[in-house]
């Protein structure tokens, strides 16, 4: 049984059409890359996946049940962890704390949180702004504080939107480490992301989107080979 | 022990050092007058307090605490005035209903941001005092209701109402070392991280309107019988006013910055009160002052000065943090 599936979604925004009928099935423990251009619909998805916003039409079912209309924490405690394409994290908080908040709100006891916080801190090298205002460290740090605060509960599936954008090449090692052991581990991920070779080197398994529609699935070779991607998200050189 | 908590306990003691400073005041001034004023300062640090918890801690600019304050006043008022109950239940009830009103006030507006949520609860502390001006019948409107002192000691009264203040700083503390405290401010941060994290907000804004209306309503309580009158003045917007410019001279988002500035703005009022209320001005420009150059209010003034006197790194500049990281 799939652990995630959208059935027919759709969402506008007045005239515009940012999902139109999107149906997609992901396996748990998947690691899938959702690509398209800006503007296909890929954050919008998102949001309908995290609660963020409500779909006009469709469904979107997780672990078995429905979870349109609930809220986004209820979504979030219930194994859908989200990292926002624009960084979100609790910038007057320091960076264990940020930890030890998102811990305790999946559920940790404030030991447990605080244990997990330190291992993360070591994991994913942010221990020398342990102490640090969120809103103090650079912006790589304060995407993986981000994606480390996804991890603090035990996501089934971690949403990352544009993990590796704008961050500097060791960070994106430290993160795709992360990614490759917790997925080792069980956990699932949809990335989106526009650095196609670092989402080659994490999976085979391949979405692209266009205008509000899913244009391919299936491994790197078909989807790349596309037309229809090739012609929305590629350009018209990748071809030769 | 996290960075947080540090920050947190270093305000927490400063504060009750202050507040035991405010405890000797009677041991050298005999003044009823002046424990007069004292105690009406502390009054206004306690609602500057709730409000803080509010707005410094959960990022919800409600501008509705002296509203609150008006609810306790005539929750123990009206107990005393229509049922003759003494304070020992007329202020519990006080507390109750403001505390209720504050959950109810605090749910509707949970989807309201900026200014949608100030000017919500603005009309909210209008529709409140405008009620309280024309119930006639049971609020006795403009004339006001007289109810019992608490004690006709002031020094009695004193203590009271500084056993209420110190009980409040101690709450407010062990809420801010809970994970309740973090959620309350990771709200404030971040709404749409928060949720994303599994918080629920609308319970926790809801939570955080609820103690601070409970807090505002307690304190509205103990001043009327202090003062011996509810009337609507209580709930009038330039005592809001006073609130915020205590909130804001003092320090937001800090322990110590409204208990000190709630204790400032009072004192400078009693300065200012043969100008009337263009003593309003004198705030009003120092609350713009205090946003265009002091945003972290006397206590972060304070703290930085110490910070460059005796070489702690709270004062890093987050350039060099940054650096470290890349």
């Amino acid at each position: 049984m799939s652990l995630l599936r959208f059935e027919n979604v759709h969402k506008a925004f007045g005239g515009l059409k940012a999902l139109d009928g999107v149906s997609i099935s992901l396996e748990a423990g998947c690691m899938t890359g959702l690509i398209g251009p800006n503007g296909s619909g890929k954050t919008t998805l998102l949001n309908v996946l995290s609660g963020n916003l409500a779909p006009d039409q469709g469904d979107v079912i997780f672990d078995g049940r429905s979870i349109v209309g609930l809220q986004p924490s209820a979504i979030a405690r219930r194994g859908v962890g989200r990292m926002f394409q624009i960084t979100r994290l609790f910038r007057r908080l320091s960076t264990l704390d940020n930890l030890v908040t998102s811990g305790c709100a999946f559920g940790l006891s404030f030991h447990d949180a605080l244990d997990r916080a330190e291992r993360l801190i070591e994991e994913l090298e942010l221990t020398a702004v342990h102490d640090e205002d969120g809103g103090n460290l650079s912006g790589g740090q304060q995407k993986l504080l981000e994606f480390g605060s996804v991890f603090m509960g035990a996501p089934k599936i971690a949403v990352l939107d544009e993990p590796f954008a704008a961050i500097h090449p060791h960070m994106r090692e430290v993160m795709v480490r992360f990614i490759r052991e917790r997925h080792a581990e069980g956990h699932g991920f949809l990335i989106v992301s526009h650095d196609l070779p670092v989402v080659l080197g994490l999976t085979d398994d391949l979405i692209a989107m266009n205008a509000g529609q899913v244009v391919a699935r299936g491994d790197a070779d078909t989807v790349l080979h596309d037309p229809l991607v090739i012609e929305a998200y590629l350009g018209e050189t990748a071809v030769s | 022990m996290n960075a947080s908590h540090l920050r947190t306990r270093r305000e927490f003691l400063v504060s009750l050092v202050f507040l035991a400073a405010v405890a000797a005041v009677p041991l050298f001034v005999t003044s009823g007058y002046l424990l007069g004023i004292v105690i009406v300062a502390m009054y206004y640090a306690l609602l500057a307090i709730a409000w803080n918890l509010l707005a410094g801690y959960t990022g919800q600019f409600s501008l509705a605490p002296t509203a609150f304050a008006m609810i306790g006043a005539y929750g123990t008022g009206m107990a005393s005035y229509h049922f003759g109950l003494p304070p020992a239940v007329g202020v519990p009830i006080a507390i109750l209903v403001s505390a209720v009103i504050g959950m109810g006030l605090g749910r509707i507006v949970v989807p309201l941001r900026g200014p949608y949520l100030a000017l919500t609860t603005i009309a909210f502390a209008e529709i409140v005092r405008h009620v309280a001006r024309n119930a006639h019948e049971y609020t006795r409107g403009d004339f006001g209701m007289s109810v019992p002192l608490i004690s006709s000691d002031r020094v009695m009264a004193f203590y009271l109402m500084l056993a209420l203040l110190v009980a409040v700083q101690v709450g407010l503390y062990f809420l801010l070392r809970s994970h309740a405290g973090l959620y309350l401010q990771a709200i404030r941060d971040d709404e749409t991280a928060a949720a994303g994290r599994g918080i629920n907000v609308i319970f926790w804004k809801t939570v955080a309107f609820t103690v601070s209306g409970a807090i505002c309503g307690f304190a509205g309580a103990m001043y009327v019988h202090f003062s011996g009158l509810a009337s609507p003045d209580i709930g009038h917007i330039f005592e809001t006013g006073l609130v915020l410019a205590s909130v804001v001279i003092g320090g937001i988002g800090t322990m110590i910055g409204p208990l000190v500035g709630g204790f400032i703005v009072q004192f400078a009022a009693e300065g200012f009160r043969e100008f009337g209320l263009r003593h309003m001005l004198v705030f009003a420009a120092m609350v713009i002052l205090f946003v265009r150059f002091f945003r972290q209010g006397l206590w972060g003034l304070v703290k930085n000065a110490w910070d460059r006197l005796f070489g702690q790194g709270a004062a890093r500049p987050a350039r060099q943090v940054k650096e470290a990281g890349e």
